[in-house]
């Protein structure tokens, strides 16, 4: 288990220092400074083991969270932890940085009293912990209320508080993909695969059990043709705004999901049994699902290099970006980044679209244009002039890598139905106002060159 | 932006501060790179830079590779700016050159040509930034071509101080990186009269330069002695207020000073008188001045005047002639002994050191010895407790041996780990050394495995059974102390060697008193047999056997344990094999039998103390050369034997006779000195169990019959001996003598003060000798000169056989006469007596010596006094012939050194002589006269009659 935690900025002071048990020494502190913020040779790995004791870091822009344990741990629980502290940290004061932190250090201290206990992580729900954990200073409640959260947070459903009443009943979901892609000069695919999360915000009256049906091929084929009817109500309630987010790919109904995995709301038995996604969802905002897909995906872009060096002084680079998807999209914030040599000496560029940039900050040309459609196709040229050296290193030519935001999901994954079950209160299915949205992003979206 | 003109470069402090406001590394990087791209946007070419901007972005680079960053272009602009004639473009563009540009780089060659031009240059100031980039880089290149043009900087009159200064201090670099190609003949004698240049800074920074060249040819540079002296007199004469800036905090010129003093420990005290006395006065004036009150309580004015001091006692050390001087300075120590000061207190100690192997401040410093003491026991710093120890062991003597060694024995129970190891060695070795009473030393030693058992090597406890085997007299003693030791309820493994060791062999010295009755020694040592390692039960298996010849009483017990499963079905290879072979031997063989298996083991050829050699090889440095007295061990006559050759003796488990040990690796060097790898046997084992065959014959047939007296050689030596004697001069084996009856033949093998001596006597006719006896006289002074150790000799000869008997000889000192062996034995009953001369000479404790002719000038010089030369004149005996000659000197134990003598027909040569207190070096000429037929010989040696000894073994030679 987690022996304890701790919090630098990045000079390696220690903004956040907490240790839970005996066998994390105050030295821990400083092993973890000096052999990985302040190393030489830049630490990689997310767990280092400096004597017989794990440290497990994260880092989000210059602060580092470090779980340090001297058993054997679970090392995903533990990044999965730190990713949820994170989150708990930014859903309470923003962006994480040292300033934030320093100046709600106390605040921090309160939530990981609450989250972890003896280095077992706890409740790490955000609804939850606003509940008690609040930062409007110091109001005591009635015995009425600790007893009802009490009640609540040890209860069987801990993750939503009774007596919910909304006026208007909302209920907004977002399918967010991003892309990996690793392809070769040729345009081949060396490797590809979409990490899927679904986000909801739920503003739902009462206790409401929900029914989520997706176009997984498992789910899909074991309901069969005797749950046909069902889907086909449920397509009802969304068709219209699914159909917009159909890709491109068309015909093909259903995808294969790799793995998934749920937020605790969801009954696992009913999905073991009865393979559907059944729940009842907390108030507010919340990752429902994540799941992974590498089949079948349709490529947004596609990236097609020409690099060619004329003389020991010069290089012309041509690229030329296409894109795949139905003419009616709007791809936005599509970035092309486009590695220079290092002893470049002067880049021209020429581009049709957009607005490309030699960047020499960063040794790479970036060319970003706002809005590009479907079908279309861009080409940037560029001259770049280098420098002799005395070194005789041959550059290694790194990949162009890209950046787009796309409103469908790549995968193809589609949202059949959502339906909202409440019997107490008196509104149905039909009342509810559904949005459905998606998007696709990039991940790490390469084209060697 | 317009470009800002003058000192400030505005783009390279806007540069930097943004650098040092960066937040994160991340950013230092973007940062680094835009600026990289900037300036290689710069440098591309096509624009013309002037010579503050190129010295801007120089700067720029320059500064991103001290941040850690590769750069890999912008070395041509910085070459470039080497040509301008302005300061800071010129400096800014050596400064890029030394930090970056390699010694290998392509760009060199304009490098140097940019150097050479600078050097050329009238304006100091552009040759002393080119000599600064030569001192920085010294690459072999640089040295090539500017080896004349900075010596002639350094020499030439109008060259200014400054430049001087620092061409001095160029050579300096590039004569320690390549020194064979700066020649500096032809500079030699203008360099040396730098020391007496008017600028003092001139003159310490040759300083410098001059004593790397002392130490490579001292002889070119002697005249530096007188010239360094008079310069040091005036320096420590000078009152502080006359040298102005190179006065440090009231100490006159501190650095000249030490490295002058560091310069004269180069040579021999100088042998001009008035030059001498300017050097004692100088060194008394140093310690003169030690002794005034202080003139400032700054840490930097002590510090400054003990850098002198201890400078000026390591030269009183070196040159080790002043008995005055040398007192003075342990005085002087002493009282640093106990100054607040640690580091002070360490070099006293460290000198001190030094001090005490000089005979003349030996004395002196074990004056200090309690304060010593004080300091090992209650220093905080544990490198000043070590030095502490060092000095110790080198202030010990034989007055003072057992309280040193009991005061380290104390401490050693709380010492320090780090110097524990070293302690035990030093203990272990001052016991032997200085042992006077071997009660005391097997004390010394078995306490220290009780104290510091881990620490104790396989060397000492190897060491003290030798010794306990060797000597009678203690053999009880150690059998009843090991015993004692054993009872303790916890011992270290190394106590049980030794206990089952000691009492397998001596066990039956104590046996009679019931309390260490047989059967009880027996439970003592088995009782710890299961707390040891495989290498401790096997040497308790060899006891346990042994027990069985002591004590045929408690057979049954050890034969019982043997039989045990747990050693007869041991998994350990060696151990059940011991089981198993001793379980047969002890119920197969008869007693008789056993008792000659298992007899004791025959005492051990003596050596080096391997202990020491130990010692020497963990620190070669702190064993300082007492004079020789430290590389032997003296011990009373009778083990102090010498064995040359290669001898292996047994590992100490291993019973004599060939109980196969399956273990080849279990043989130890019990010694400690290198050994071919001999057979497993040593050679003395077989021998000796031949003998004892050998012995049952002639028992079986007793032939002992009339004995008529036969005719004496009564006018001492017999005839015939005196011819063949001389040849071993040159010789080391052959036939001494011959008659009808008996023929002696001489093997011997020498290493350094040691020999050996093996004398086969023949038995030329069919019958035996009865009552053989030989040995060995040493009259007059040559029993002080050599110390003997004989290995008696059978009685009977047998007819037709040869016997072989062994002198172990040491070399105590030079001697003239030959010993005398005397025989007697009786031929069909007639005595027969015979006296000859063991052809044992001085010159076989020589061993060639090679050196230049620098060296050997230097030596032969230095032996002028009359008695330490002799010269001969004489008549060639034998046709005077080149070859001959040469083998002859050779064989004599001398090299011949070539090139030396301007005259190839003479012969010079060199070795060393070894004894035992100190190895005499001797220097030899020979030269032939062919018209006249003679020689003429002169030997130096550094003892007086060394010389004359050697010329007359010489003269018979030719």
């Amino acid at each position: 288990m987690i022996g304890g935690l701790f919090i630098y900025n990045h000079k390696g002071e220690v903004l956040i220092s907490r240790v839970f048990r005996d066998d994390i020494g105050r030295n821990a502190v400083d092993a973890f400074r000096v052999n990985v913020i302040h190393a030489r040779q830049q630490v990689r790995s997310p767990v280092t083991n400096i004597a017989r004791t794990s440290f497990f870091h994260i880092r989000r822009s210059n602060i580092w969270l470090a779980a340090v344990t001297k058993q054997n741990v679970n090392a995903a629980m533990v990044f999965e932890f730190l990713n949820k502290m994170v989150e708990v940290m930014q859903s309470y004061f923003g962006k994480i940085s040292e300033d934030n932190i320093k100046n709600n250090f106390v605040l921090i201290y309160e939530i990981l009293d609450e989250i972890l206990d003896f280095g077992y992580p706890q409740n790490t729900d955000t609804g939850i912990l606003k509940t008690f954990i609040t930062q409007q200073g110091i109001k005591s409640q009635t015995k009425e209320e600790t007893s009802q959260i009490t009640s609540q947070v040890t209860g069987q459903i801990g993750w939503r508080r009774e007596g919910i009443k909304y006026r208007r009943n909302e209920l907004f979901l977002d399918v967010l993909e991003s892309v990996n892609l690793l392809m070769s000069p040729q345009g081949q695919v060396l490797s590809a695969h979409v990490a899927g999360r679904i986000v909801m915000k739920s503003y739902l009256s009462g206790m409401p059990e929900c029914k989520f049906g997706i176009n997984d091929k498992l789910l899909m084929e074991s309901k069969g043709k005797s749950s046909l009817d069902e889907a086909g109500r449920g397509s009802d309630g969304f068709g219209s705004k699914s159909s917009k987010g159909t890709h491109f790919g068309g015909g093909k109904t259903s995808i294969a999901i790799d793995d998934c995995q749920f937020h605790q709301c969801v009954k696992l038995s009913k999905f073991e049994t009865e393979h559907s996604i059944s729940f009842i969802p907390p108030d507010g905002e919340y990752e429902l699902m994540r799941y992974r897909t590498t089949k079948d995906i349709s490529l947004p872009f596609r990236v097609i290099p020409l690099v060619r060096e004329v003389g020991r002084h010069k290089m012309e680079v041509k690229v030329v970006v296409k894109s795949n998807f139905k003419p009616s999209l709007l791809a936005q914030k599509v970035e092309v980044r486009i590695p220079t040599p290092l002893n470049t000496s002067g880049v021209q560029v020429i581009c049709m679209k957009g607005k490309a940039k030699y960047k020499a900050s960063e040794n790479a040309i970036v060319w970003k244009i706002k809005r590009m459609g479907g079908m279309k196709e861009c080409q940037l040229s560029a001259e770049i002039e280098l420098l002799n050296t005395s070194d005789k290193k041959k550059w290694t030519r790194p990949p162009i890598s890209m950046n787009f935001e796309v409103p469908f999901a790549p995968s193809g994954f589609k949202v059949r139905y959502l339906k909202v079950f409440e019997s107490k209160m008196n509104y149905s299915d039909h009342d509810v106002i559904k949005w459905v949205r998606y998007i696709g992003r990039s991940g790490l979206y390469e084209t060697r060159c | 932006m317009p470009a800002v003109k003058g000192d400030g470069m505005r783009g390279l402090a806007v540069f930097i501060s943004d650098i040092r406001n960066c937040k994160s590394k991340e950013a230092e990087i973007k940062r680094i790179n835009k600026e990289l791209a900037n300036v290689r946007n710069k440098f591309k070419g096509d624009k013309t830079l002037d010579g503050y901007q190129k010295k801007k972005y120089v700067c720029k680079l320059l500064f991103i590779f001290l941040l850690g960053h590769d750069i890999d272009f912008g070395h041509m602009e910085a070459v470039n700016l080497l040509s301008s004639n302005k300061y800071t473009e010129k400096q800014i563009g050596y400064l890029f050159i030394s930090v970056l540009v390699g010694a290998s780089s392509d760009l060199m060659k304009l490098v140097i040509q940019a150097i050479k031009n600078d050097l050329c240059s009238r304006n100091p100031i552009h040759v002393n930034l080119a000599l600064q980039c030569v001192a920085n880089i010294g690459s072999r290149d640089m040295a090539e071509t500017l080896c004349t043009d900075i010596p002639r900087l350094l020499v030439s009159g109008d060259t200014i101080d400054a430049v001087k200064q620092s061409a001095a201090l160029t050579l300096l670099k590039l004569l320690r990186s390549s020194h064979d190609l700066i020649p500096m003949g032809e500079w030699t004698s203008r360099i040396v009269h730098l020391l007496n240049d008017q600028h003092m800074g001139v003159v310490t920074s040759a300083a410098s330069l001059i004593e790397a060249l002392v130490k490579k040819n001292p002889e070119e540079y002697r005249g530096c002695v007188s010239l360094a002296v008079s310069r040091l007199s005036r320096i420590v004469t000078s009152s502080y207020t006359d040298l102005q800036d190179y006065t440090y905090y009231f100490v006159p010129a501190p650095w000249l000073s030490v490295k002058l003093l560091r310069l004269l420990q180069n040579y021999p005290p100088p042998e001009d008188p008035s030059v001498r006395t300017r050097l004692s006065e100088c060194l008394e004036t140093i310690l003169n001045k030690a002794q005034e009150p202080p003139k400032s309580k700054k840490v930097q004015h002590s510090n400054a005047k003990n850098a002198v001091l201890f400078e000026a006692i390591n030269l009183i050390i070196h040159m080790d002639s002043d008995p005055n001087l040398l007192v003075r300075a342990c005085n002087q120590l002493g009282q640093f002994l106990q100054h607040k000061e640690t580091n002070l207190r360490y070099l006293a100690l460290e000198s001190m050191c030094l001090l005490a192997t000089s005979e003349f401040s030996h004395e002196a410093v074990k004056k200090h010895q309690d304060t010593v003491i004080t300091a090992l026991k209650t220093e905080r710093d544990v490198s000043v407790r070590q030095r502490a120890v060092d000095l110790l062991y080198a202030m010990c003597d034989r007055t003072n041996a057992e309280e040193i060694v009991g005061e380290m024995l104390e401490y050693l129970e709380t010492a320090d780990y780090s110097i524990r190891e070293e302690m035990v060695l030093k203990v272990a070795i001052l016991a032997e050394k200085y042992a006077i009473d071997y009660t005391w030393y097997v004390d010394v030693i078995l306490n220290l495995i009780r104290i510091a058992g881990d620490y104790v090597s396989e060397e000492v406890w190897y060491r003290v059974i030798q010794i306990v085997i060797n000597r009678d007299d203690v053999q009880g003693y150690a059998a009843k102390t090991v015993f004692e030791a054993l009872q303790a309820p916890a011992c270290h493994e190394n106590m049980v060697k030794v206990g089952g060791y000691i009492l397998g062999e001596f066990g039956n010295l104590i046996a009679g008193d019931p309390r260490s009755s047989p059967i009880v020694q027996f439970r003592l040592l088995h009782s710890k047999y299961h707390l040891c390692g495989p290498s401790t039960r096997g040497l308790l298996l060899s006891t346990y056997i042994k027990f069985v010849n002591l004590f045929p009483e408690i057979k049954p017990q050890i034969q019982e344990m043997l039989r045990s499963d747990n050693n007869l079905r041991n998994p350990d290879v060696e151990l059940q094999q011991r089981a198993v072979e001793y379980l047969h031997l002890s119920s197969v063989a008869s007693q008789d039998v056993l008792a000659t298996v298992l007899e004791e083991m025959p005492p051990f050829p003596e050596r080096e103390s391997s202990i020491l050699a130990k010692l020497k090889k963990k620190k070669p440095a702190s064993i300082p050369e007492q004079s020789d007295q430290q590389k032997e061990h003296r011990l009373p006559a009778p083990q102090m034997g010498n064995s040359t050759t290669e001898q292996q003796p047994q590992q100490p488990a291993a019973v004599q006779v060939s109980v196969s040990t399956p273990s080849s690796t279990g043989s130890v060097d019990l010694l400690g000195m290198d050994t071919s790898p001999a057979p497993p046997s040593a050679n003395t084992v077989p021998a000796s169990s031949g003998f004892l065959v050998d012995v049952f014959d002639t028992l079986a047939s007793s032939v002992p019959t009339a004995t008529t007296t036969n005719g004496l050689d009564i006018d001492g030596l017999s005839a015939a001996n005196n011819e063949n004697f001389k040849k071993f001069i040159t010789k080391n084996n052959g036939v001494l003598f011959e008659n009808d009856l008996l023929q002696i033949g001489v093997k011997s093998e020498y290493r350094q003060n040691l020999a050996r001596v093996g004398i086969f006597y023949g038995n030329k006719t069919s019958f035996q000798f009865t009552s053989f006896v030989s040995t060995l006289s040493t009259p007059g002074k040559l029993t002080s000169a050599l110390s003997v150790q004989p290995k008696p000799v059978d009685q009977l000869v047998e007819g037709g056989a040869q016997v072989q008997q062994t002198f172990n000889i040491e070399c105590v000192e030079e001697f003239t006469e030959a010993p005398l062996l005397n025989i007697n034995y009786v031929y069909s009953g007639v005595l027969q007596k015979l006296n000859l001369k063991l052809p044992l000479f001085l010159n076989k404790f020589l061993e060639a010596a090679e050196m230049n002719s620098e060296a050997f000038f230097a030596r032969w010089k230095a032996l002028s006094l009359p008695n330490q030369e002799c010269q001969k004149i004489f008549k060639a005996e034998f046709p005077i012939d080149v070859e001959q000659s040469k083998a002859k000197i050779l064989s004599f134990g001398l090299s011949i050194l070539q090139g030396i003598d301007p005259n190839p027909e003479n012969f010079v040569s060199a070795g060393i002589l070894h004894n035992r207190n100190q190895q005499i070096g001797c220097l030899v000429r020979l030269e032939p006269n062919l018209e006249v037929k003679m020689y003429r010989l002169t030997v130096r040696s550094t003892k007086d009659a060394v010389a004359q000894i050697l010329a007359n073994l010489l003269e018979g030679l030719f």
